[in-house]
């Protein structure tokens, strides 16, 4: 684990220097700030509007970040052969994997602080300070965000940049959507279908599960419970996307 | 007993659906402790593949490795070898001390020892006034000189060098052979990989000639020379090269 970190911890700086992670930032901000001219609206419909915005906003450009901080971090070390010098030190396949999931999520919880904090400035400025719905909400972005770049991550092992990014955003929009997916399944009646719909239900995560804005912008309290188990669903996830990254990258020739 | 052995190394590439490249052809070699072992061939020949083998980047088709009597994804086995890849490209954001940070903590070896180590080998390679530098703004044959003291960094027992002179000037590279006789004598077991027969000449006590994924001879220089009756090593290769292409011809027609 020692050696993962190490690893981590160069992914995380190297990141820092990519210009994309600042060009999304400074977008994102800029998103949060114009939510706050909603100023013709009522005033707990401007605040509602804030929040839905800047959660909106903090999981979008997160999960952009996730998946474009995860793309360079393997094709980028084979790219600029900075694996070759890397592999043949004293580290296992599963170091540099386990250290790139790491790295990746160092920088997408900078990026989630960032965000957060501008966003409940903003709250501030409105006189309304963040309640512990704010942070939950938050938390549970960071945790699929998480997911969604060690998805991508396990994926670059073995695929090319152009096939993982088309098939990470695929899997974001279908991630989205798949409990409407499983609700008009319920009204299938070929078998075949059926039992194919409910496989890729069980296959695909279901971002929704993360997505509680919608709630706590209306004022609704999560259960702690909800939480603790929507974390486990995501690190159950996440654990799945690292082993299937290091089961490819175990017989990738570099 | 050997430090580096290779049994029956073979590396075939598959390109499309019926075409196969071999790289590497059953390949038996032996380095033995304490010496200065000189891969040669022209490009393409099979080098650079060798030495990827041997580090477990890329796998074998068939064969076997071992290193200091462990397999080639060893963990302990990588602890005793340093590394130079041809034109080594680093983490370019990084200064020559933060590089040699980087890899010596992969090493688990302490930070205090990684400093002073650092400071010895950036006076060793000549980058010392180079220190502050970040290594996107150094030469290529500065990169060459940072990479040879990344590579030393562990104190390895084994120092793997692929093409280690590429990019240095005349004086870089009589700098690094005097170095790495220095290095022979200290201990050191050096396998490197060159195309440079003068390089090879000068400091190898045995070699092996690379041609098309073939291991065509190997020995000591002054042997090999009897047996194909070379007056030098730029004739030992030509005439090796040449009586592999005859018989091949040979054995078409």
């Amino acid at each position: 684990m020692k050696k993962a970190w190490i690893i981590a911890l160069n992914t995380f700086h190297e990141s820092l220097r990519k210009k994309t992670f600042y060009i999304l930032l400074v977008v994102a901000l800029v998103v949060i700030g114009a939510s706050r001219f909603f100023s013709f609206l009522a005033a707990e419909d401007e605040l509602k509007m804030i929040k839905d915005v800047s959660f909106s906003t903090i999981e979008f450009f997160g999960a952009l970040i996730a998946i474009f901080t995860a793309l360079a971090a393997v094709s980028g070390e084979i790219e600029k052969r900075t694996i070759y010098p890397l592999l043949s030190k004293p580290i296992t396949r599963s170091n540099f994997i386990i250290g790139k999931l790491m790295g990746q999520s160092l920088i997408i919880l900078l990026n989630v602080i960032l965000m957060s904090i501008f966003f409940i400035v903003l709250l501030f400025i409105k006189k309304s300070p963040p309640d512990i719905e704010t942070f939950k909400t938050i938390f549970l972005i960071f945790i699929e965000l998480v997911l969604i770049g060690s998805i991508t991550l396990a994926v670059a092992t073995f695929a090319t940049d152009a096939f993982n990014l088309i098939f990470s955003f695929f899997l974001y929009i279908v991630g989205h959507l798949i409990s409407y997916g499983k609700s008009l399944l319920e009204r299938v009646e070929n078998v075949v279908l059926k039992g194919l719909g409910e496989m890729l239900y069980t296959v695909i995560p279901n971002y929704e599960n993360f997505n509680i804005k919608d709630k706590v912008v209306v004022g609704v309290q999560v259960s702690w419970q909800y939480i603790g188990q929507t974390f486990i669903y995501g690190i159950i996830y996440i654990a799945i996307a690292v082993l299937i990254g290091i089961y490819f990258f175990n017989k990738r020739e570099v | 007993m050997a430090l580096i052995e290779t049994r029956g190394l073979s590396k075939i590439y598959t390109l499309g659906k019926n075409r196969q490249v071999v790289a590497l052809n059953n390949v038996t070699i032996g380095i033995e402790e304490g010496e200065i072992f000189g891969i040669l061939g022209p490009n393409g020949s099979g080098k650079t593949t060798c030495l990827k083998l041997l580090l477990g980047i890329i796998f074998p088709t068939e064969g076997e490795i071992e290193i200091m009597g462990e397999n080639q994804y060893s963990v302990t086995a990588k602890k005793n070898i340093g590394f130079l890849p041809e034109n080594p490209y680093y983490y370019d954001y990084l200064t020559g001390p933060e590089i040699l940070m980087f890899y010596g903590k992969l090493f688990d070896i302490p930070v205090s020892v990684i400093s002073s180590r650092t400071e010895e080998l950036l006076h060793l390679v000549g980058l010392y006034d180079a220190r502050n530098l970040a290594l996107k703004h150094y030469s290529k044959g500065m990169l060459e000189r940072i990479g040879l003291a990344a590579s030393l960094i562990n104190d390895p027992k084994i120092l793997i060098l692929d093409e280690p002179t590429t990019g240095l000037d005349p004086i870089g590279c009589k700098e690094t052979r005097d170095l790495l006789i220095k290095l022979n004598q200290a201990g050191k077991t050096i396998l490197l990989s060159s195309h440079f027969l003068s390089e090879v000449e000068r400091v190898c006590t045995r070699i092996a000639i690379f041609h098309r994924g073939y291991l065509l001879s190997s020995g000591t220089l002054d042997g090999l020379m009897k047996d194909y009756q070379a007056e030098n090593l730029e004739d030992l290769f030509v005439k090796t090269i040449e009586k592999f292409d005859t018989q091949e011809k040979q054995e078409v027609a």
